[in-house]
């Protein structure tokens, strides 16, 4: 059996008395692809934040590996190998494409640690590959602000994959995105198979179709569901909550 | 963008050969305020840093500007004869005396309460480490506290924008040490090895020159590092920078710091030129002016905001030094600040740029020219 990447151990969140996240007990495997699914409120995006440590956790664990990753800091979380696409796309708007990566291949975090120039032909080379991977090579030298939004969230993916972390926390990545430009999305998400572990939050099931092996649908805050599409699509209690009684459209 | 970078540092060079020929054909009155002019560019220089780079919008740059040339002008009053002879044969500052505590000794430990501050202010050196380490330490706990809590935009200036006006005040509150809202006048001269820098001598406007070329060049190098290219990123989106791991406040914090010790080196270099120090440095109105310099000159440009500074302070000398505008200059610098905020939003760098940029896509037969121009240029430069 895999091992296991990522633990999530009863993980709550209470805001004043209102439990997003309750509960929550999961297991990624290494190399997995998760899908989250839920309806909105369901606590997907929360979740998130309390994996990536924007938001403090209020009871259990979260491990990275065997590494307790508890409500640190987002930059040590990021350091420790948990990098985060966010659902608005965020890119650094006034660098070009090329500098915005340049940015992510800097594998140290402090600041004294960064004050020397260029960033060695190995970084160079990865920029290059990575520019390649996500199909941004023409636009390498555009300023970030003139990208379509297509590109800005390939962009976004271009610096979690230049960071290069173990796990690949994608919020929405196909938001606001035409056919052509989900499809090549899949692409890219389905190349980083494999190399990494990968937990999306998605709403396409178009999209999730395309890329998923095991989804956990969460409901009301706590896990309803775990296994494959097909299992998901069939499962009465998923059908009931979430998709409704007609079943996934 | 290689042959963009070379045209970058010719005119750097350009600039600064320019600043070393300018005695040439000055006299030492205009040579003089020249000199101040290139300090105003120097603060240029540290607003863009904190601004253009770090986002960082400082309405109080004028506190560590103050704080660098108080500790400067401390050792330098010091330092001056006829300030200390008056009406006393111990060497303690005039104003000292006349806020003497009833009863106490003529001496700078204890002629009233606070003046012990001043004895290691006996060796200039002392007053030179304080002018950088005095601004660098209040502004990394000041940046510390603001960036750890995740502060950011306008509720940082108007921190920034309380704290200058605070430290205004209780200056200008603690007579007995500071002189008060007089400030410190009748300084001596700053002296390297026997050297005295006399404000209307020809080295005194050198000091300066060498000065803000090497603050130029550094903080540009600076920006070019790893850690330079970081903080824009920082700028544009902490929340992406901090997910990617960095550590954003350390950034944001460091930058600040250095963003401060230009302004108090600028503090110094102004007591020099200037023979006063005064709380009116510390004026509100004095920080947001080095804003706009930096605003006009263009933000994101280390050498446009020092021109800005430089090129407003001579076009506003100028002015209102003309008959008939004498009344309205104000104005005049008023709707240039106007009219470049509305068209010119990068500033005079920024049009700088577009210029170059026009110049190297126009034709390929003219690209070739250019880079011996600029490879010329950085020959001279070495």
């Amino acid at each position: 059996m895999a091992q296991a990447a990522l633990t999530i151990d009863g993980l709550s969140v209470d805001f004043e008395g209102f439990k997003a996240v309750n509960g929550v007990t999961m297991t990624v495997d290494d190399g997995e692809l998760r899908v989250l699914l839920g309806a909105n409120g369901a606590g997907k995006t929360t979740l998130m934040d309390l994996i990536s440590g924007k938001t403090k956790s209020t009871d259990g664990r979260v491990y990275l590996h065997d590494t307790d990753i508890t409500n640190w800091e987002e930059h040590k979380i990021a350091r420790a190998g948990i990098g985060r696409k966010f659902q608005i796309p965020s890119v650094f708007k006034e660098l070009t494409v090329r500098r915005n990566l340049e940015v992510a291949s800097c594998k140290k975090p402090g600041v004294f640690a960064n004050l020397r120039f260029g960033f060695g032909a190995e970084a160079e080379r990865n920029v290059d590959a990575v520019l390649e991977l996500i199909g941004l090579i023409e636009e390498q030298d555009r300023i970030a602000a003139y990208l379509s939004h297509g590109q800005t969230q390939w962009l976004e993916l271009g610096l979690l994959i230049t960071q290069n972390p173990k796990i690949i926390l994608l919020d929405e990545p196909t938001a606001g995105m035409t056919q052509a430009e989900t499809h090549k999305t899949s692409e890219i998400v389905n190349n980083l198979k494999g190399r990494h572990t990968i937990i999306v939050v998605e709403h396409d099931m178009a999209f999730v179709r395309e890329i998923a092996e095991r989804i956990t649908v969460l409901h009301l805050g706590q896990v309803l569901a775990e296994g494959n599409v097909e299992q998901i699509e069939n499962n009465p209690k998923v059908r009931e909550a979430y998709l409704g009684s007609k079943g996934i459209s | 963008m290689p042959v963009k970078r070379k045209i970058d540092w010719a005119i750097y060079a350009a600039f600064v050969v320019l600043m070393m020929l300018l005695p040439l054909v000055m006299d030492a009155f205009w040579l003089n305020r020249a000199a101040k002019y290139l300090v105003y560019g120097m603060l240029g220089v540290a607003v863009a840093l904190s601004w253009g780079y770090a986002g960082i919008l400082n309405l109080g740059q004028g506190l560590f500007f103050g704080a660098g040339a108080y500790m400067l002008a401390m050792s330098l009053k010091l330092a001056s004869t006829t300030s200390l002879q008056q009406g006393s044969d111990k060497p303690v500052p005039d104003f000292m005396l006349w806020n003497a505590e009833p009863g106490a000794p003529t001496e700078l430990c204890c002629i009233n309460k606070a003046s012990f501050l001043w004895l290691p202010f006996q060796s200039q050196w002392f007053g030179v480490a304080m002018g950088l380490i005095l601004p660098v330490l209040l502004a990394t706990i000041l940046g510390t506290i603001v960036f750890r809590k995740r502060i950011s935009g306008v509720f940082v200036s108007i921190i920034t924008l309380a704290l200058v006006l605070l430290v205004r005040l209780v200056v200008i509150d603690s007579q007995p040490v500071t002189n008060g809202f007089n400030g410190l006048t009748d300084l001596g001269w700053f002296n390297v090895a026997g050297l005295e820098f006399d404000p209307y001598i020809v080295p005194t406007y050198y000091l300066v020159a060498v000065s803000l070329s090497l603050v130029l060049v550094g903080a540009r190098l600076l920006i070019d590092t790893r850690s330079g290219l970081i903080l824009q990123a920082v700028r544009d989106d902490q929340n992406r920078a901090r997910y990617l791991g960095f550590d954003v406040p350390a950034y944001q914090t460091f930058f600040f710091a250095v963003s401060a010790a230009i302004a108090g080196f600028a503090g110094m270099l102004y007591v020099i030129v200037s023979e006063f120090a005064s709380p009116t440095f510390m004026d509100l109105t004095f920080s947001i002016t080095m804003v706009v310099w930096a605003a006009v000159g263009g933000r994101a440009s280390i050498l446009g905001a020092c021109i800005g500074a430089i090129l407003i302070n001579t076009i506003s000398a100028t002015v209102s030094e003309t008959e008939g505008f004498a009344e309205a200059w104000k104005a005049i610098i008023g709707l240039i600040f106007v009219l470049v905020v509305l068209y010119l939003p990068r500033g005079l760098a920024g049009l700088a740029h577009d210029f170059i940029d026009r110049l190297l896509a126009r034709k390929p037969a003219a690209s070739p020219r250019a880079l011996q121009v600029s490879e010329t240029s950085s020959q001279l430069a070495e």
